[in-house]
């Protein structure tokens, strides 16, 4: 790392040389570890779904085989959620800046983040074996028979890569819990905290307990590929439908933990450029904690025509229209924070404002598939796919944008172009929405997902899709270039450069290693940013 | 020996005790979903094949589980001793108790293991190849006993896990005695959760009842 | 009562709930011996938490997170059977 810290009090005095990153106890620098190896994934999932995009140009499969179409999508979609999604903001931003947010020296137990990293890095080592020796053609669903019984490609390493990185996703949870809780400065109460940390928070509930599922359930289908015990294979008397269940209750609970944390990036960037304080703080406050808890309530929207019981169907699909109120308050919430507000458009609040409008279509798009009738047709089509990519991409990784630009100068000291940043946003949202808008068309018109061919009169909306892919695999490599460019010769940011409340604002860019040369005492509500205005 | 905080993101060792105590709480919380996602599966199973996972169950050995049961409640006492007498700075006694949970450890995995031997010789184990019965509902018994030898598997790999951090605690250390008994109250909730597990275990795999 | 006192009590209570799990499988009672099994086990894990565990000293944190964690499994479980078995 070649950043010249001419200060010697900034956390990156603190040695330089290898040694000194890969031993380092301090959360800011395993934030830093993180996100080297999440951009490296995301680059890889990024490869597996440009690949994708250029063989649907065409509606015949001339690029690829069928195999390797369905290897591909597999190694995109597992890839993308648990070496991408699920520890992205959590590990990067969360890890850098909740001990900061609260006041605190670090996190609970920093030895134990070093460790989530390690197990990360070494997960993901299985999985990456499995990717290059061949890879895996079962979607990142694993759904048993196929994946038990059927299936050649190396399951088990990739299944075996996913359960370990699983015990790093619980550890991070554990940590930012027990931070939470017990490393808050004075005066911090639980309604003076930033909503970032209220989300993290919610996050980590939804890690420790969603997770341990997971690992079970892949545990389970390791046995039964390995021993052939028996439990997913209708043949020896097993349960398909067993999987489906274990492995929904983790996996919907699993996409709350890949949006609270960019909800609660939008929840600091918005007030901080609309000069307002959050609107209605404290049901946003809770909201997080209810999205975290209803969504462990409708895991059988993925089953409607698995053959579930219709019961179960209507019960599911009830609960499932209840967890949208709390993230629709939030959207509100958002947006009569902008109302009479000084609003500037600086690159993270472009993301962010982004992120409202794309969520909230991707969240519409969840009404429709909530409604048992019409997912019996929108059930694995395009739409389902258009739906889940407005969350997680027009969602997730914009709000991850936000964040990273919003809190690059506090990570490094830099200012990046405030240009090449707006122009990028700006392409990001171009691109994303030309991939992803054609696809809720050919899912209402019936292309089924996770084919690569399709009949010639979807071809239209396939090859806007795959101009959009373009434009967007651009506005991704833009900020790689521009960020990275900053790390070296951008103009050295002061301690609050966006004029921003919040304890990490209250030291300097970047922090020394005990995060704050004097500990901060809180005295007052979060967001305070119009003084005389009350809400 | 004055006790300092292990982390410097916190100021004194009582609140880092209260954050040691909760993070291991929460992390058995995350083990119990661990398990009781496993034995949702067994439920399910169970349900649709009661008489099967009855015969199979009639076939394991009570006796080597009932014994396996009392000596995990023993060494659960034996690690409860240990722990309240390295708070109560006792540490030659909290030295034994901690040998004596060990080895009680130890001795359970041992009559496990012979009581897998026991298994495969009558062919109770259909994933490892061996499966003697030739009755109806075969392949119905053959799940519950591959339930039986994954879950006790899955088991005894924690309670393995616990065996060595437990002797490892009981090694010779330079720690600060306070410190020393806050790890020992940590392993300590392990190794009773650990117990918790087997307890319940026990009457499901070999109490299944016509 | 001192502490020794207690968890050899607790000790000795857990033997005698193992006899009894035990001793009432060899009973005739149908799904009674399940049912009975599983409150028993249920005993014991009480008796391990409250007194092992320490659970009723330690603060209110230990109690949430055992609370939450059975409010999870009763939730895995409940929906679980509504959506594999029906009602």
């Amino acid at each position: 790392m070649t950043v010249a810290a001419p200060d010697r009090s900034t956390y990156f005095a603190e040695g330089a040389g290898l040694r000194s990153w890969l031993l380092t106890t301090d959360h800011k620098r395993v934030a830093w570890l993180y996100l080297v190896s999440l951009t490296f994934f995301f680059f890889i999932g990024g490869a597996a779904a440009t690949l994708m995009r250029i063989e649907l140009v065409t509606p015949q499969g001339d690029l690829l085989t069928d195999d390797a179409y369905n290897r591909l999508f597999t190694i995109h979609g597992i890839v993308m959620v648990w070496f991408f999604l699920v520890p992205s903001i959590p590990a990067t931003l969360g890890n850098f800046l909740l001990p900061l947010m609260l006041g605190a020296k670090d996190v609970a137990f920093p030895r134990l983040n070093l460790a989530s990293w390690y197990v990360f890095v070494f997960g993901s080592l299985f999985t990456l074996y499995a990717i290059i020796a061949g890879g895996v053609d079962t979607g990142w669903t694993f759904y048993a028979p196929l994946s038990t019984v059927y299936a050649n490609g190396h399951v088990s390493m990739a299944a075996a890569g996913v359960f370990i990185v699983g015990f790093s996703t619980i550890m991070t949870g554990i940590n930012f819990i027990v931070t939470t809780h017990k490393l808050r400065a004075p005066g911090q109460t639980w309604f003076r905290l930033p909503i970032f940390v209220w989300t993290l928070y919610a996050t980590s509930l939804v890690m420790v307990l969603a997770t341990p599922v997971l690992a079970a359930t892949l545990l389970l289908i390791v046995l039964d590929r390995l021993f052939g015990i028996g439990i997913f294979d209708p043949a020896k008397g097993g349960d398909p439908l067993l999987f489906q269940n274990l492995f929904w209750f983790y996996s919907h609970p699993a996409v709350y933990i890949m949006i609270l944390p960019g909800m609660g990036v939008v929840s600091e960037v918005i007030p901080c450029f609309a000069r307002r304080p959050l609107f209605g703080y404290k049901l946003v406050a809770y909201s997080s904690i209810g999205i975290a808890v209803f969504g462990f309530l409708v895991w059988g929207h993925h089953m409607f025509v698995s053959g579930q019981s219709t019961y179960a169907g209507v019960v599911f699909s009830f609960l499932s229209f209840c967890v949208a109120i709390p993230s629709a308050i939030k959207v509100f919430n958002w947006a009569m924070t902008l109302r009479k507000g000084q609003i500037s458009f600086e690159t993270p609040m472009l993301y962010a404002l982004g992120f409202v409008g794309l969520f909230a279509m991707g969240g519409f798009a969840g009404l429709f598939l909530a409604a048992l009738g019409i997912d019996v047709d929108l059930h694995d089509t395009y739409f389902v796919i258009a739906h889940f990519h407005y969350i997680m991409v027009g969602g997730m990784v914009t709000a991850y944008m936000a964040g990273l630009h919003f809190w690059w100068p506090k990570l490094t000291g830099r200012l990046y172009s405030e240009i090449l940043g707006k122009i990028a946003a700006g392409l990001a949202f171009l691109g994303f929405n030309l991939t992803f808008f054609p696809q809720f068309v050919l899912g209402w018109l019936g292309m089924p997902r996770r084919y690569h061919t399709y009949p010639p009169e979807f071809q239209v909306w396939n090859v806007l899709s795959s101009a959009g892919a373009v434009v967007l695999a651009l506005a991704y490599l833009l900020p790689l270039c521009y960020l990275g460019w900053s790390l070296f010769r951008g103009a050295r940011a002061p301690g609050n450069p966006w004029g921003a409340t919040g304890l990490e604002w209250r030291t300097t860019s970047p922090p020394p290693e005990d995060n704050f040369a004097i500990p901060p005492v809180v005295t007052g509500p979060p967001y305070a940013y119009a003084p005389d205005v009350t809400e | 020996m004055s006790d300092i905080p292990v982390s410097k993101a916190f100021a004194d060792t009582e609140r880092e005790t209260e954050a040691d105590r909760f993070g291991m709480w929460i992390f058995l919380a995350t083990e119990a979903m661990l398990f009781g996602a496993i034995l949702l599966g067994y439920f399910i199973l169970r349900l649709k094949y009661h008489d099967a996972f009855a015969a199979g169950s009639s076939q394991l050995s009570l006796p080597l589980a009932t014994a396996n049961t009392a000596i995990l409640l023993t060494s659960s006492f034996a690690m409860a001793i240990g722990a309240e007498t390295a708070r109560s700075g006792a540490l030659r006694c909290a030295h034994r108790a901690l040998w004596a949970t060990a080895l009680l450890g130890a001795a359970f995995l041992a009559v496990k293991a012979y009581e897998y031997h026991d298994d495969w010789d009558k062919g109770l184990l259909p994933a490892l190849g061996v499966f003697h019965y030739t009755g109806p509902n075969a392949g119905e018994m053959a799940l519950f006993l591959n339930f039986y030898l994954a879950s006790t598997a899955l088991h005894a790999t924690h309670l393995l896990i616990g065996i060595l951090m437990v002797a490892f605690l009981a090694l010779p250390s330079r720690l600060p005695t306070p410190r020393r008994a806050r790890r020992i109250e940590s392993v300590g909730l392990y190794w009773h959760f650990v117990d918790i597990v087997w307890v319940f275990l026990f009457p499901l795999l070999y109490l299944v009842q016509r | 009562m001192s502490r020794p006192l207690r968890l050899a009590l607790t000790y000795f209570a857990l033997l005698a709930l193992l006899a009894l799990t035990v001793g009432s499988s060899f009973l005739p009672l149908g799904f009674g011996n399940t049912a009975a099994n599983l409150v028993i086990a249920a005993l014991k894990a009480a008796l391990i938490a409250t007194v092992f565990m320490e659970l009723r000293s330690g603060g209110p944190l230990p109690r949430l997170v055992l609370g939450a964690a059975l409010f999870w499994l009763l939730l895995l479980f409940v929906l679980s059977w509504i959506a594999l078995r029906g009602v």
